[in-house]
């Protein structure tokens, strides 16, 4: 890593909020899609359910972690946050102004200040293109620079990013996985942003390189004071990574927390079971802890549930879960900063998978007091 | 590590990720655009080379038509030979082949070699005249249906879908007969009847392009829908693009040459493959080389076309099944 500090030209608006405050703030956000039937005369019969009131802060120079299982709407979270996608409903604040469904030249300017970097290193860049116009184009896009003065800039950011710059004149296909992911990140941060929202970075690649990945985007945001928003799937990267942890189920945060608090003290029942999915290291430990087996499947978003929508599948269920949301709000003696959307929260040391639900849930028994199967 | 036995196995198998390997030691590495990559791989087809060796003579032929037939042959395509040298026999009859007229003449006296060369000229600038505007008024109707989607979609595919929906003859015989039969009109039927269907297949591949990350990653950079369109989708085209208007071509040249032949394209006395197999109809009992030479220059023509296009497919998707009988 080069220590010659910030290399890249940077050309972005003047930042009002400084290291710590509030930077991004997610109002209340709805993303549902529609879904349409007929061919010339198209008709709406549903609406997916993705994003289903978010409230989110991201401070400046933190790492907000995103987790939660394949399609809880974190995904379109991100491309909501970075205008990809226009909401259906809340509002987007972006170091205090209002970025919602702002129209693409007014946008512009904060394009800047908010990139992205995309799961998949093989679909994110345009195989037809040479690297160095990949990586050149955020600068072409906003008129920054042209010439020998962009390819200036270019073999810079590849520097930055650990990618030699005489690979300038390469395709896509003749980088690897990890190579790939590089060449992202420097797309990414070619106009200096200050938030940048990281889609599943690593899940595409090889564990090995993951680290590798990671560790970059470390160094990078000590080195050019970044936030980041983080999604991944994977806990213990998310573990490592983050500052704070934000877990989603079907398009709502349920629980929200200071990295450490969330890992040592889950309170949502379904925290606790996605956090006992995680592998042990230790094969001792690993057959005495006890699994939380969520029983039937996650629910459609066409058609989610109501009150908590985890309540068909929570073990500590009860009437008031059915009929309820319950407010993201800190239980038992937690800080403020730890915020839970459960009725029933798991405190420290209770057994969940002896929980009985108080009420009937589809593919569940009653009395669920079966043992769980290995399933 | 797997033996590289020689640079020529492994050119045949290199994917694109394996071009840097393929350079030796002691040559510079060199990234190679996907387009270079074809291009080698089509070098090693044979059947390829050689279609675009006839298409390039077919081509050097139209250009220098009137050099060739003036200086080579000496018989200009439209002078009817009535006496030294004689064009037709004492009975009115054409001449088969012989020393004077080598392909023979036609009921006029023409010399057909003279012709079948001149017809060259029309055949090619039909075929690529009318593909090229197919393709271009395609490609622009493509993708912008395809990117834009929604309503702009609905009314260009729809609009699309009448145009394949005409049949073509009629149409072709009725908008001949309202304007005079021209060179002009033949392209323009043409290529009237064929952009939908490269739209079509351009839309097609649109949608899917459209629906890749690098995309949203131009969007999200701030892109505009014209900058991505131009920059990001239509690299991605040039393949499938590229196979298909090599298939055109031949089929314009068909189109051509059967309006041609109904009296509908080119007007005589210009010589075109169409309108000497019209001509030749009435004598194929008593000269089928009449019949036969303008026939077999435009199955050689169509053939390369095709041949070529399918090397092309060929070379351009390498993840495609090779034809593994050419070698």
């Amino acid at each position: 890593m080069s220590g010659a500090g910030p290399t890249v030209d940077h050309a972005g608006r003047t930042i009002n909020t400084k290291p710590g405050e509030v930077l991004l703030k997610v109002e209340g956000a709805v993303k549902h899609f529609p879904i349409k039937q007929g061919i010339l005369f198209q008709k709406e019969v549903g609406r997916v359910h993705a994003v289903d009131g978010v409230d989110l802060e991201v401070r400046s120079g933190e790492t907000l972690g995103l987790v939660g299982e394949t399609g809880c709407g974190k995904s379109t979270l991100a491309r909501v946050i970075t205008g990809l996608h226009p909401l259906t409903g809340g509002r987007v604040l972006f170091d205090g102004q209002d970025i919602t469904n702002l129209p693409r030249r007014a946008m512009r300017p904060y394009r800047r200040d908010i990139q992205m970097i995309f799961q998949d290193p093989y679909g994110s860049l345009n195989p037809r293109r040479r690297v160095g116009s990949i990586i050149g184009d955020p600068y072409d896009i906003h008129e920054i620079s042209k010439g020998d003065v962009r390819k200036k800039q270019v073999q810079e950011l590849m520097e930055v990013v650990g990618l030699n710059p005489e690979h300038y004149n390469r395709f896509p296909a003749e980088f690897s996985g990890g190579q790939r992911q590089r060449i992202g990140v420097a797309r990414a941060l070619a106009l200096r942003p200050k938030l940048i929202v990281c889609d599943e970075p690593v899940s595409a690649l090889d564990v090995s390189i993951q680290a590798q990945v990671i560790n970059l985007l470390d160094d990078l945001q000590k080195e050019f004071g970044l936030t980041y928003i983080f999604i991944a799937h994977d806990l213990s990267v998310v573990r490592h990574v983050s500052d704070r942890v934000a877990v989603m189920y079907l398009g709502k945060i349920v629980e929200i927390a200071p990295v450490d608090e969330i890992f040592q003290h889950p309170r949502h029942p379904y925290t606790n079971a996605l956090l006992s999915a995680v592998p042990v290291p230790d094969p001792d430990r690993s057959d005495t802890r006890q699994r939380i087996i969520l029983r039937g499947d996650v629910p459609s978003p066409v058609n989610p549930p109501s009150g908590c929508p985890f309540h068909p599948r929570c073990p500590k269920a009860q009437a008031i879960c059915v009929d309820h949301m319950p407010p993201l709000e800190s239980a038992f003696n937690d800080a403020a900063t730890h915020d839970k959307a459960c009725h029933f929260p798991v405190a420290d040391g209770e057994n969940l998978a002896n929980a009985v639900p108080g009420i009937e849930q589809p593919g569940v028994a009653p009395t669920a007091l079966q043992p769980s199967s290995k399933a | 590590m797997i033996p590289l036995n020689t640079p020529d196995e492994l050119g045949v198998h290199a994917a694109p990720s394996a071009a840097p390997a393929s350079a030796a030691p002691d040559k510079k590495i060199e990234g190679r655009a996907p387009l270079q990559l074809a291009w080698a791989r089509l070098k090693k087809d044979r059947v390829s080379m050689i279609s675009l060796g006839v298409i390039f003579a077919l081509i050097l032929i139209a250009v220098f038509a009137s050099l060739i037939t003036d200086k080579l042959i000496g018989h200009a395509p439209n002078v009817q030979y009535r006496d030294e040298p004689n064009g037709l026999q004492s009975n009115g009859l054409p001449f088969g082949p012989n020393g004077t007229f080598w392909l023979g003449t036609d009921s006029l006296g023409r010399d057909i070699l003279s012709r079948i060369i001149h017809g060259t000229r029309v055949s090619l600038l039909v075929g690529v005249a009318a593909t090229s505007i197919a393709v271009t008024i395609g490609v622009t109707v493509g993708t912008a249906a395809g990117y834009l989607g929604g309503a702009v979609d609905t009314i260009l595919s729809r609009t699309m879908d009448v145009f394949l929906s005409f049949p073509f003859l009629l149409f072709a015989i009725s908008l001949v007969s309202v304007y005079q039969p021209s060179l002009k009109i033949s392209i323009f039927v043409i290529a009237f009847f064929t952009w939908a269907s490269v739209g079509r297949i351009v839309r097609g591949q649109v949608l899917s392009i459209r629906e890749k990350e690098y995309i949203e990653a131009a969007r999200s950079l701030g892109a505009g829908d014209i900058r991505i369109m131009a920059i990001d989708v239509l690299p991605n085209l040039i393949a499938p693009v590229i196979v298909y208007a090599t298939l055109l071509i031949p089929t314009a040249i068909v189109f051509e040459a059967t309006l041609s032949f109904l009296g509908m394209g080119v007007v005589p006395p210009t010589p075109t493959w169409g309108n000497m197999i019209t001509d030749s109809v009435s004598y194929y009992e008593q000269l089928p080389t009449f019949l036969l030479f303008p026939s077999l220059a435009l199955f050689v023509t169509t053939l390369a076309f095709n041949l070529l296009g399918d090397g092309l497919r060929d070379a351009l998707d390498p993840r495609a099944a090779r034809v593994l009988a050419r070698k």
